[in-house]
């Protein structure tokens, strides 16, 4: 589930956890590392090896990082519950002047979100941890966040967020809500370690897909459940729904939650309260964590194998399966079909800029499939042959619209009105834990909008083979480049990469301080409920009109 | 400093430049290779170039028969289309320069038939009533040229039987067409007929200035269907779109969001939103250095392709390029223009072609397939990706056939039109005997 889908952030962030050692042990080595550990146990697979002895902790280095990250921060809690008050007049001076430099750094309102609330009275995160992680991102962190785009100080800041004002899209207005944090710098101190790696992780798009951000949300969860304990003076079922709100706003503040994390917290919530208060601690945690995992089970693994299975019945010898983008519950019901011998073609479409279809199709190819690769611009071209159509869903709406990643609804229009042509079934494979009650007419209704910047075409040094000559590959290849290109010699760049695309990397890499110029990077669109032919659900295959009763049935359950 | 790069780089500045200079057969051997390796890519490129070719030809060709000047410029046509096929613009101009030829010859014989007719008897009366209730369509298409009001008096003032037999079209009533007429005084001086030649050369330097035009006369029409406060949305970077747009923009507000039709041509989609030249040359010849939409305070929106079924209930709007318009009223563009002209078809938005009528090709294809171009497919996914490259078919089309059922109206530089009149101005514009040579 957490497969790293885009490279770039977590090569970014390599070099953040790689000057982190040293600031981090001067302040205080045992409580800082947890969180940063993990997310270099993922990057950079030696730096663990050397910290884990000093702090005498296993925390398992190949594991999946919300593991690692969480069975670090299990035992966190115990350490320095005396050092906490030594550190407090210190940690408030610190504290007060971070926020300050923060809100420059992070350039919008979102990065100060859950103000710590210094009177809880719970064994909280160590009082350094929250300095110290903060020093460390204000300086090791500063390398991650280019991408987003916001550096500069607090006098920037304002100016800046002057044209962010300008730069959203009127229509989608709402949408804009807060940036997205930048750094986990002002994160609560209440916020598990766990959570704070995984909110980083689904920030960069590492956790990607509607039911692996579920999965990684529950079992992030989990660990935010063993490792609490109740304070004094009042009672599990009541103070535990407040703490996992406290991860649950920080967790929104990094992205905004998907249907299946709502609806997967909803229940979570549903199982806290229904806890008897005069149940023992330990009995009570034992339950919730079986929850947890019989909710992932039932609700995303069995439920997709189910899918699958039945889905895959679907495809019969000699079809073209055409799918967007890269949905884990298309590729399940692809492979097991793949598995049961059928012999047909799939068209992947992908699109800019997550390109999430490359690793479904590396995953098909692997598996022996014949696959077809092809981006938007395709769809015509690829439908043209198809026989049916697969596509995954991040939330089926109570009106049975699809609302899924943006450029679905292109695929399943073309699927429906084929000049001439027979129509192309529409199959959509959906978990009923995707199901929600809230309805939508169009895209702008619910939607969330992410980065602009990712739109801007970074440094993909694609162009290699367009170089006249292999030698000049070596050499600075600014020369060739100007010969080839036809580009008037005023832009010195001996930046290979910057080189590659021009003089300048991108026409658009000031696209904030020009004005009129807006660009939008939606996540999702909605696609109408009569283009799809069939919802397949751990539950049976639906049409899309009994989304809201299975919605009913499955909640009131 | 942009003179002396542009002259290194293959491509149609550099081609029109040692045309003068080089011979004949060299020049046309020149073009054929820029066309097949791809280094004249737009169509309006692709057409002036050939333009300009045909002129060296025609003017090369030391012959005042008009059947042997026909049968020279259909070799070096057939030649430039058998090295491009899906560039149906250079075809488009062979055709219109042969129909010159043969209006020309046609004139000349007419001519000399009316004269020796006018001593007998008196003009034929029909032929001239079917004229004349054919000219004010004519004069409004001149007009609207702003060069139609001399044409018109200085035009034979009949046709005769014969001609109504040999051609059914009363009035070639393409624009470049009524210049090369020559002027009456034809009829009263009866000597040799005048060279063919020289009004041929007229009438294609008539073409080149047309295709010179012919997106300011496109941009004429902008202020009819762009309104105050409306949302356009375009896809990829067209010179016409973009003059269209401007054009408006000089009286009205609106928003335009723009497709960046990833990944053949992003780059200069992006480069055109922003108002940086990306130093293509071939736009560098078209005068592109106009300030963007953004500058005149039209707010752009840019979005990925897969946004447009999202944005569409929100456009009013769809005005899109081609590269290429057929005679049944569909067209070829860029790819994703397939997918953008049926989301608007879907949310019942109209979509508008904005065309020069060089774009126009007199070709019915029966198999749509034929006229896709594949490119490259490392645009798609990057060597980078080498070891899934070898594993899995990788499709990059460039272009899409968009059917006329998706397109509301063209605009071209004589009007709009619906869809289903096409066809009449293919008549109007290319003789039947050119369709296929």
């Amino acid at each position: 589930m957490t497969d790293p889908v885009d490279s770039a952030p977590t090569s970014s962030q390599a070099n953040a956890p790689a000057q982190l050692p040293t600031q981090a042990a001067t302040e205080n080595p045992s409580t800082t590392l947890p969180i940063r550990e993990a997310k270099s146990a993922k990057d950079q697979g030696p730096a663990p090896s050397d910290k884990k002895p000093t702090k005498g902790k296993d925390a398992p280095a190949a594991a999946a990082p919300a593991d690692a990250a969480a069975a670090a921060g299990g035992e966190k809690p115990l350490t320095p519950a005396e050092l906490k008050k030594k550190a407090k007049a210190e940690k408030a001076a610190r504290r007060a002047k971070e926020k300050l430099e923060r809100d420059g750094g992070a350039g919008a309102a979102g990065g100060s979100a859950p103000g710590p609330g210094a009177g809880q009275p719970r064994p909280p995160a160590t009082p350094k941890k929250d300095a110290a992680a903060g020093g460390a991102a204000q300086k090791g962190s500063r390398a991650p966040p280019p991408r987003r785009g916001s550096q500069g100080g607090a006098g920037a800041a304002v100016e800046q967020k002057k044209k962010k004002e300008d730069k959203s899209v009127a229509v989608f207005g709402h949408l804009y809500g807060q940036q997205r944090r930048t750094t986990i710098a002002g994160a609560g101190k209440e916020v598990h370690p766990a959570v704070l790696a995984l909110g980083l992780q689904l920030r960069d798009y590492v956790v990607c897909g509607s039911s692996a951000r579920c999965v990684a949300t529950m079992l992030a969860f989990k660990r935010v459940v063993e490792s609490y304990t109740t304070p004094l003076g009042t009672s599990l079922p009541r103070h535990l729904t407040t703490h996992l709100s406290h991860q649950i706003t920080y967790l929104s503040t990094c992205r905004p939650l998907s249907i299946s994390q709502g609806n997967a917290i909803r229940a979570l919530k549903l199982a806290i309260a229904g806890i008897d208060p005069s149940m023992p601690e330990s009995a009570a945690k034992a339950t919730l964590c079986d929850f947890i995992d019989s909710f992932i089970r039932e609700k995303i693994t069995v439920a997709d194998q189910v899918i699958a299975a039945s889905a895959a019945q679907k495809i019969q010898d000699g079809d073209v399966i055409v799918t967007f983008a890269g949905s884990s519950i298309v590729k399940q019901t692809l492979l097991a079909a793949h598995k049961e011998g059928k012999q047909f073609r799939v068209s992947i479409i992908d699109s800019r800029p997550l390109f999430e279809g490359k690793n479904l199709a590396r995953a098909l190819a692997n598996a022996g499939l014949d696959v077809t690769y092809s981006l938007v611009h395709g769809i015509s071209h690829a439908i043209k042959d198809a026989t049916k159509v697969f596509l995954g869903a991040h939330a089926m709406t109570s009106n049975g619209r699809l609302y899924s990643r943006v450029g679905t609804a292109l695929v399943a229009m073309s699927a429906k009105e084929r000049a001439g042509g027979v129509e192309v079934p529409v199959i959509v494979c959906c978990e009923t834990v995707k199901f929600t009650d809230r309805v939508a007419l169009d895209s702008i209704v619910v939607n969330e909008i992410a980065d602009a910047n990712e739109l801007v075409p970074a440094d993909v040094p694609q162009q290699v083979t367009g170089l006249p000559d292999p030698a000049a590959f070596t050499a600075p290849p600014v020369d060739p480049k100007k010969a080839k290109g036809g580009k008037p010699a005023n832009a010195p760049t001996p930046d290979p990469v910057a080189s590659d695309r021009g003089p300048s990397p991108s026409p658009l890499a000031n696209w904030k301080e020009t004005h009129n110029l807006q660009l939008l990077n939606l996540m999702y669109d909605a696609t109408p409920a009569e283009y799809v032919d069939m919802v397949v659900t751990e539950l049976g295959s639906l049409p899309p009109s009994a989304v809201p009763i299975v919605h009913r049935m499955s909640t009131n359950m | 400093m942009p003179s002396t790069a542009l002259a290194l780089t293959p491509g149609l500045a550099s081609f029109l430049k040692s045309l003068k200079t080089n011979p004949i057969d060299t020049s046309i051997e020149n073009l054929v290779s820029l066309l097949k390796r791809r280094q004249i890519r737009h169509s309006r490129s692709c057409a002036t170039a050939t333009a300009y070719l045909l002129l060296r030809v025609v003017s090369a060709c030391r012959t005042s028969e008009s059947a042997k000047l026909i049968e020279r410029v259909q070799s070096v046509g057939r030649r430039l289309m058998a090295a491009q096929p899906r560039e149906m613009v250079v075809g488009n101009i062979v055709r219109r320069v042969l129909g010159l030829i043969r209006d020309e010859a046609e004139d000349d014989r007419e001519a000399e038939f009316a004269l020796s007719e006018a001593g007998s008897e008196s003009q034929p009366q029909t032929p001239r009533a079917f004229d004349d209730s054919s000219l004010p369509l004519d004069r409004d298409m001149l007009s609207l040229r702003g060069e139609g009001a001399e044409r018109s008096t200085s035009r034979p003032p009949l046709t005769s039987m014969f001609s109504l037999l040999s051609h059914p079209e009363p009035e070639h009533s393409l624009p470049s067409t009524p210049g090369t007429q020559s002027p009456n005084g034809r009829l009263f001086s009866p000597g040799q007929s005048k060279d063919v030649r020289a009004e041929v050369l007229e009438g294609i330097n008539e073409i080149i200035d047309e295709l010179g035009q012919v997106d300011d006369q496109i941009a004429a029409y902008a202020l009819d269907h762009i309104h105050s406060n409306e949302i356009i949305l375009t896809h990829t970077s067209s010179t016409t779109v973009q003059k269209f747009l401007l054009k408006a923009a000089a009286k009205r507000k609106f928003t335009v969001i723009i497709a960046e039709s990833f990944p053949n041509n992003h780059e200069a989609t992006h480069a055109t939103i922003s108002g940086t030249s990306l130093g293509d040359d071939e736009n560098l010849t078209f005068d592109s250095f106009q300030k963007p939409l953004i500058a005149h305070g039209i707010t752009v929106i840019l979005i990925p392709d897969s946004a447009v079924f999202a944005l569409m209930s929100r456009v009013n709007k769809v005005i899109l390029g081609t590269h290429s318009v057929l005679a049944n009223g569909g067209l070829v563009a860029s790819a994703g223009t397939r997918v953008i002209a049926r989301a608007a078809k879907v949310h019942q938005t109209p979509v508008v072609v904005v065309s020069g009528v060089y774009k126009l090709s007199p070709v019915y294809p029966f198999d749509f397939d034929s006229l896709i171009e594949y490119g490259d497919a490392s645009k798609v996914l990057p060597y980078e990706d080498g070891d899934l490259v070898d594993k899995i078919d990788v499709q990059n089309p460039i272009y899409d056939y968009v059917p006329a059922e998706l397109i509301d109206l063209y605009i071209t530089n004589l009007g709009g039109h619906a869809p289903s009149y096409l066809y009449r101005i293919v008549s109007d514009h290319y003789r039947k005997e050119d369709i296929s040579f």
